[in-house]
């Protein structure tokens, strides 16, 4: 039983990294019809820096608060560079775009940082034993955070003006133009939360799962099979989505073998869409001209 | 319709995604000029070396190849091998075994190279061997798994056997009468046969693997295995694999794993290690070369000599320390070069001389080659090292 607790435990843990990126996938995909492959990429970026930040002397703190703006920039300079020129923009050319991004991003982390791969020192707080259960305090920082931007960026898309404004460009595109909302400006917003929950899911994970430049690809590809859950479109379920494949994740590795673990998420993703394509959405998402 | 459409985005993006991942073995390093050809006596020598640069091998990569950097510019800057200029290719396999073997095929067939170094670990090590048999050239490995050399007539190895680290363990174990053993290992080449030579050298001590857990060398979290582990009720755990992997165990070992002594490997002998596994690596123990415990070691030690300069010469070059790893590249182009310097570089007398090296004094160890044995090193070459408050420590009655 302690086991059991133990490996479900540190499966969210992980898997509120995967929802923080899945969510990423999402909140672009909601607004506009591209996937972004770079998705990844913000979380090792963001972690990297931090580690660079902190051995420059900066505090904890203050280091995770400069790097996380630093990256929402990040990613709206190459929006505004590589995806809003594109005067037609379909899925294909979007992976096709974002794809050089990720290798682009991904080259340049190789050359600054080296190929090691390095961790954040844990967030201030103390390890915990429960009922034989092992939570380490960064474990807890990871999952109250993930809890706090999930909730406030779910609201935000649902809930306010900008974000039903925005979701309208992806329902609408001719529509929300007629009545005064800028598909572009969208989109750049949309990349922006998109840079800001990758930031945040590489500045939390890195002081237990590490960073590393490669780190983007593995993560980016869970995050993926965890937005899939919901359909591309909802973030709720996105988020859910990363929370059960982390603890799937573990279990499959406690229960069955090791060696399978990152099968699982492969294994989601085919089911997913062999059974319901659309996401588990119980509404079919709407319709699109 | 929109069925369809997410089902096209999703498998157009999950095409693109596995083929950014095949993409990262396709390029490669390359440093050193191109000239000449290599049947000229007059040319320069080409030493080919194929290392994990970057990838999961990184952290042993690395340094190799600043090490074959340094000693080749050392070697040059003393006039070279009989007035020869040594030129230096590296190539990057990206810790896989196909770039492994295309580095390797690149650097035979092409460059022409005289004599093959790599690679870092024994996955591309192993995927290297053929090529260089079939190209009847001279080839020193710098991994550790007596596969790589097993029944060979060309290839050697510089890092010691796996067998011999774990004749070191279980010495040790017997010693303190442990008899249960949970294992945590790599689940690339570096783990492979792990779990059974335990078992076979363990024997007559009484000692079994009572639980067997892998993970991948690029895994992050190690929950599951340590939980494993703490339910198989061990007298002590071994932990066999590289960092980061290795650090992240023996963090996870520390939080959620049995309250038992622990083992590492050597393949935590860096630096690497000690930054990434913190305090939780306090208290281990290690099978490791002299190297990472140089200033401890007795002055009438054999290899105090050879150590101590290398250190110093890398400290300089570098500002950093060496590793174990950079050890293994220091051994592997020194005997080559030691081997270039007597015969020349005719490639079956360079293969005899290679097998003829006999108590020379390297990093990793004292080098006694036979034909049946092409790695040199027995467990002598290694001592116990704790890590107490991030630093190596000797164990007592370990050196001399």
């Amino acid at each position: 039983m302690t086991d059991l607790l133990q490996l479900v435990f540190s499966g969210l843990a992980q898997g509120a990294v995967y929802g923080l990126v899945a969510l990423g996938f999402v909140a672009i995909f909601s607004v506009r019809e591209i996937v972004n492959l770079a998705q990844g990429e913000y979380a090792a970026l963001a972690g990297l820096s931090a580690i660079s930040a902190v051995a420059a002397g900066i505090p904890l703190l203050a280091a995770v608060l400069l790097v996380v703006p630093m990256v929402v920039v990040v990613a709206v300079v190459l929006e505004r560079l590589c995806i809003a020129p594109v005067k037609r923009m379909t899925p294909l050319v979007s992976i096709i775009l974002t794809l050089g991004i990720s290798t682009a991003l991904k080259a340049i982390m190789l050359l600054i940082w080296g190929p090691q791969g390095r961790g954040l020192p844990p967030f201030p707080g103390k390890d915990l034993l429960v009922g034989g259960v092992s939570i380490r305090s960064q474990e807890l920082w990871i999952l109250g955070i993930a809890a706090i931007v999930g909730f406030a960026v779910v609201r935000a898309y649902e809930h306010t003006l900008l974000g039903k404004a925005m979701r309208a460009c992806a329902e609408q595109p001719i529509a929300a133009r007629l009545v005064g909302i800028s598909p572009r400006t969208a989109t750049m917003i949309a990349f922006g939360v998109a840079g800001f929950v990758g930031a945040v899911a590489g500045v939390i994970g890195s002081p237990v799962y590490f960073s590393s430049w490669d780190y983007g690809l593995a993560l980016g590809l869970k995050g993926f099979v965890a937005a899939t859950l919901g359909g591309l479109v909802s973030l709720r379920v996105a988020m859910a989505g990363g929370l059960v494949l982390g603890v799937l994740e573990n279990l499959v590795a406690g229960y069955v073998d090791t060696g399978y673990r990152d099968a699982v998420a492969f294994l989601v993703l085919l089911l997913v869409l062999l059974v319901r394509p659309q996401g588990l959405v119980l509404r079919a998402p709407a319709v699109r001209v | 319709m929109a069925r369809l459409r997410t089902l096209t985005v999703v498998t157009v993006a999950v095409l693109a995604l596995a083929l950014a991942g095949c993409a990262e073995s396709t390029s490669g390093g390359n440093t050193g000029g191109s000239s000449g050809g290599n049947g000229n006596d007059n040319g320069p020598i080409k030493i080919g070396a194929v290392l994990d640069i970057t990838g999961a091998g990184a952290s042993l990569g690395v340094p190799e190849r600043k090490t074959l950097e340094m000693l080749a510019q050392q070697v040059n800057d003393s006039g070279g091998i009989d007035g020869r200029r040594i030129e230096l290719l590296i190539e990057d396999n990206q810790s896989t075994e196909d770039g492994a073997a295309k580095a390797a095929s690149k650097l035979v067939q092409t460059e022409k190279v005289n004599i093959l170094l790599g690679a870092s670990r024994t996955g591309p090590s192993l995927a290297m061997r053929p090529i260089a048999e079939q190209a009847k050239i001279p080839m020193i490995s710098l991994a550790a798994n007596e596969k790589i050399v097993t029944g060979s007539e060309w290839v050697f190895k510089t890092a010691q056997n796996d067998r011999v680290v774990i004749e070191k363990i279980v010495d040790d174990m017997t010693a303190k009468g442990y008899k249960k053993i949970g294992l945590a290992r790599d689940a690339s080449g570096f783990g492979e046969g792990v779990a059974e030579t335990f078992t076979e050298l363990g024997k007559d001590a009484g000692i079994q693997i009572v639980a067997t857990e892998k993970f991948a060398p690029d895994a992050s979290d190690f929950t599951a295995q340590m939980v494993n582990l703490r339910s198989a009720n061990p007298d002590a755990v071994v932990i066999w694999g590289i960092p980061p992997a290795a650090s992240l165990a023996q963090v996870a070992y520390r939080k959620v794993g049995p309250k038992v002594p622990v083992y590492q490997s050597h393949g935590i002998g860096n630096q690497v290690f000690l930054d990434t596994a913190g305090d939780s690596a306090d208290g281990l123990i290690a099978p490791l070369v002299r190297m990472v415990v140089a200033d401890q070691l007795p002055e009438n030690d054999p290899q105090k000599q050879t150590v101590t300069t290398f250190i110093n010469d890398y400290k300089s070059a570098y500002n950093e320390n060496p590793s174990t790893f950079a050890g293994h590249a220091y051994d592997g182009f020194m005997i080559a070069v030691n081997a270039l310097k007597e015969v020349g570089t005719d490639p079956n007398k360079l293969r005899d001389a290679i097998e003829n090296v006999s108590d020379w004094p390297g990093v990793s160890g004292v080098f006694t080659m036979t034909p049946q044995d092409h790695s040199g090193l027995t467990k002598e070459a290694l001592v116990l090292v704790t890590v107490e408050k991030g630093n190596w420590k000797l164990l007592e009655g370990q050196a001399g």
